[in-house]
């Protein structure tokens, strides 16, 4: 079972459907339980290969334990104790070849497994009124199948509020009407959307490393190349997440949102509040806060105030792109990040200091500077993706199939399209929504979304009859 | 936001807007897809013969029909008096001239391209300029069951009657597929006379005691226009017609995986025994023989991206033939390796319909025209070639 495929969504539905027939959190918590054991065995082959994660998610349990009953001394042991298991289990390449286990196991999705393991660890530590963490919501929380594979990373605290109240959220028919919409919208775009965007990355680099491509087409190539890939990571992603939002809704449990339009962002700094959301909140929450506030407990000059955030904030982003992925093409995407943030922010502060704050702000407030801004950080963004997709010697095709000067005429390209074409969207994009019909937008009303959702839902099918080929895995899995 | 239970009447009416809204997209979808890709009630099959056992499948003479499938554009097909489709009318040979025959199936007949635009007609003025001699071809392929193997060794005295300087085969993935089949099977009907609705019906029949209920409904909407304008879209991504094509039930892709079946040794063991009566009746009287393979549309975009799956591989085929002709004393020709050097070849082919279209015709001329002068047929060096014989009478 492919983790946005109609399967799943059916092994979804079928969960929330069994979910309703009782409030009680037991009898959730029994189907939550039940549907996510399921979708383990279907996804793993064999009970054999689930061990190491079990045994993964033992050493975190036995952490957590100690901890919750005050045994704070080993609170850094037991977060390092789970990550070196981690990286073991990954394979990371510090750890000596021969440590590794050499039968195939079960490893999806255990990156969110970390993060939320590590997240109750640093939580258990802290002194609050919360009730102990039992063996059963543990597990629940941890392999929640609507968050397994890919997120989005939910706190625990908002999971529990949802999964254990006695009065659990409302569930009607507008609710019910608009999951349904977004699980089509969701799997349109997984299954059709970034199906084809990945065809059209995969032409584009099939030409641009053709020997006999003619120059015009190489350059045309490399701009489709560098354009169409965070589009189709977007669908690919935010249509799965879209998908296990709307399915944990279903089942009355609220899922935080991953994606917030973000090829809206004006800045890359505001990017990262809009992609991936719950990744970098993480990391701010974990890395980004205490890192800046030991700095500066350390540094205690006024002047290098501003600069400390631009080093955490490079460190914050350089992890999350180093999370991606263990080989040294990551660590180059984790520098790109990081130096984009940590540049970003330099401007802020420069420009603050060269303007004034009032001038600066009244500048970031214009829409030329908006629009051009928006296109530089999608083109930043772009560009970086090239160490996300890539491996080296696909990278050195890549980039000597065209000569430096035409790159960077594709760059500056697309920076000019990126910018015009986002502000033209946002243009119609607020247009549409100023259609109003009962104080609410048209676009957004109950008729147009049955519309759409229509429309989509018969797209999708057709699609995905016609082509009988499966879609791209969600990337994010890999993860 | 208010999540108060929804009147019955509102559900309802959401309901029939759902699918109104899909009804609407599929009727305006279809109509559009018919309006775009239309097709004649007629094809070349009118100027051919099916139900002569003592002749094969042969062409009318001097028949003149017209065809427009989906994707081309509408197309003639003149026979000349000796039921073939060219405009040369085959007599003695002219002093100096030297004289291709060329066999085959479809692809080398022309199929739904313009007769101007066919690899018979650039070919023989490609190789003029390349060798500096006059080069004629006479084009005796014919479509569909015209071009099988045992069609054209049963008229493969008319071809040795014209007086060849060179015979040439040439052979396409299907042509494996019915080796030693003379005429259609007798429900064979190229175009259906029936109307419409007796169509429809004669379909939905079949495909209830054959298929599964899944199997019935994508068979019904695979017969949709929709269906067709779709794929023709979508296919326009290499990727997606490459990998569509691979996936594809009963396409060539299947016949050319590379662990061949039984069915395929037996098809290669008959067309083993026509090329070696073909070839002998040619070595018998003294003609060159040679034979290319025509790569599908899929093979030859696997080959420019030099990368295709594990288990398959597009030269098997090619392989293969290479193998059968050369044991009989053959020249054998490979263009397949050419495709290399081509970006998208695929754009070669109609896309759904899968023939060569004009732009394919002409890259098949260029490529058979510089393998055929590289010096593997004697009469055919090109002019600028140390030792070259061009120019020579023949």
């Amino acid at each position: 079972m492919d983790s946005a495929s109609i399967q799943f969504v059916f092994l979804g539905l079928a969960a929330a459907l069994l979910s309703n027939f009782s409030r009680s959190p037991i009898w959730r918590s029994i189907v939550l339980f039940m549907a996510s054991i399921v979708f383990l065995g279907l996804l793993a082959h064999g009970p054999v290969a689930i061990l190491p994660l079990l045994g993964f998610l033992l050493v975190g349990y036995v952490g957590l334990f100690l901890l919750e009953r005050g045994w704070s001394r080993l609170a850094v042991w037991s977060i390092l104790a789970v990550i070196l298991v981690y990286a073991w289990l990954k394979k990371y390449t510090f750890l000596p070849e021969g440590a590794f286990l050499h039968h195939p196991y079960f490893t999806l999705g255990l990156s969110y497994i970390l993060f939320r393991v590590l997240h109750l660890l640093i939580e258990s530590g802290k002194p609050d009124e919360r009730a102990r963490i039992g063996v059963g919501a543990y597990l629940l929380y941890t392999l929640n199948f609507t968050t397994l594979v890919s997120g989005p990373i939910q706190r625990y605290d908002q999971f529990a509020l949802d999964q254990f109240a006695a009065e659990p959220i409302a569930l009607g028919p507008r609710v019910i009407g608009l999951q349904l919409e977004r699980i089509v919208r969701g799997f349109f775009k997984v299954n059709v959307l970034a199906m084809l965007l990945h065809a059209v990355q995969e032409d584009a680099l099939a030409q641009l490393i053709h020997p006999f491509s003619s120059p015009s087409l190489k350059v045309y190539a490399g701009f489709k190349l560098a354009i169409v890939y965070p589009f189709f990571l977007y669908a690919n992603f935010s249509g799965y997440i879209d998908i296990v939002i709307a399915i944990a809704r279903l089942m009355r449990v609220r899922l935080p949102e991953n994606f917030d339009r973000p090829f809206s962002a004006s800045s890359f700094l505001d990017f990262w509040n809009r992609w991936h959301i719950t990744l970098s909140v993480w990391l701010k929450t974990y890395v980004y806060n205490p890192l800046l506030i030991t700095l500066m407990r350390r540094i205690t000059s006024i002047a290098m105030e501003p600069l400390l955030g631009v080093v955490c904030f490079f460190v914050t982003f350089f992890l999350i792109g180093i999370w991606h992925g263990r080989t040294s093409e990551f660590v180059i995407f984790g520098v790109l990040q990081g130096g984009g943030v940590a540049m970003n922010k330099l401007w802020q502060i420069g420009m603050a200091r060269r303007l004034g704050r009032k001038s600066y702000r009244a500048l970031a407030k214009n829409s030329v500077y908006i629009a051009f801004g928006r296109g530089l950080t999608f083109t930043w963004f772009a560009f970086t993706l090239f160490w996300f997709w890539s491996d080296w010697k696909n990278l050195d095709r890549v980039f000597h199939s065209i000569e430096l000067r035409n790159w960077s005429a594709v760059w500056l390209a697309i920076w000019l399209t990126a910018t015009a074409i986002l502000a033209l969207w946002e243009r119609i994009r607020a247009l549409l929504l100023s259609v109003k019909m009962a104080e609410e937008p048209l676009l957004t009303s109950r008729y147009a979304r049955v519309v759409y959702a229509s429309a989509l839902g018969l797209a999708a099918i057709v699609i995905t009859v016609l082509l009988n080929q499966p879609a791209p895995e969600i990337v994010y899995k890999a993860f | 936001m208010n999540d108060a239970k929804l009147p019955l009447r509102d559900i309802l009416l959401l309901s029939v807007v759902g699918l109104l809204t899909i009804c609407l997209l599929l009727a305006s979808t279809e109509l559009i897809a018919r309006r775009m890709y239309t097709d004649s009630k007629t094809g070349a099959e009118r100027c051919l013969v099916f139900n002569d056992p003592s002749t094969g499948v042969r062409g009318i003479p001097k028949c003149v029909c017209w065809e427009k499938k989906y994707e081309n554009q509408p197309v003639e097909y003149r026979f000349n008096s000796s039921g073939y489709r060219t405009d040369i009318e085959f007599g003695p040979k002219p002093p100096g001239t030297y004289r291709i025959v060329m066999v085959g199936s479809s692809s080398a007949m022309g199929a739904e391209v313009k007769a101007e635009d066919s690899f018979a007609v650039l070919l023989p003025a490609e190789l003029s300029k390349r060798t500096g001699r006059k080069v004629e071809l006479y084009n005796e392929a014919i479509e569909g069951w015209g071009g099988t193997p045992r069609n054209i060794a049963l008229r493969f005295n008319q071809v040795l009657a014209a007086q060849p300087d060179l015979i040439l085969w040439i052979l396409s993935p299907g042509d494996l597929g019915r080796v030693s089949e003379l005429l259609p099977p007798a429900d064979h009907q190229p175009r259906n006379p029936l109307s419409f609705r007796a169509r429809t019906w004669q379909f939905i029949k079949s495909a209830f005691t054959t298929k599964s209920s899944k199997g019935v409904i994508v068979a019904i909407f695979d017969r949709s226009r929709t269906a067709f304008l779709l794929r023709h879209l979508l296919y326009g991504s290499q990727s997606l017609y490459v990998q569509s094509s691979l996936l594809s039930d009963g396409g060539d892709a299947a016949g050319q995986e590379a662990e061949a079946d039984s069915v395929r040794q037996r098809h290669l063991k008959e067309f083993d025994g026509y090329a070696s009566d073909i070839e002998a009746r040619a070595k018998a009287a003294g003609v060159p023989f040679a034979a290319s393979f025509l790569p599908n549309g899929e093979s030859a975009a696997l080959i420019s991206k030099g990368e295709w799956p594990d288990g398959y591989n597009p030269f098997k085929s090619d392989e293969e033939m290479r193998s059968i002709i050369v044991s009989h004393g053959g020249i054998y020709t490979s263009i397949l390796p050419d495709f290399r050097s081509i970006p998208s070849p695929e754009h070669g082919y109609f896309l759904v319909g899968g023939h060569p279209n004009a732009i394919g015709q002409a890259t098949i001329s260029t490529l058979l025209a510089k393998e055929l002068t590289s010096g593997s047929v004697p009469g055919l060096k090109a002019s600028n070639q140390p030792g070259t014989d061009a120019g020579k009478g023949n």
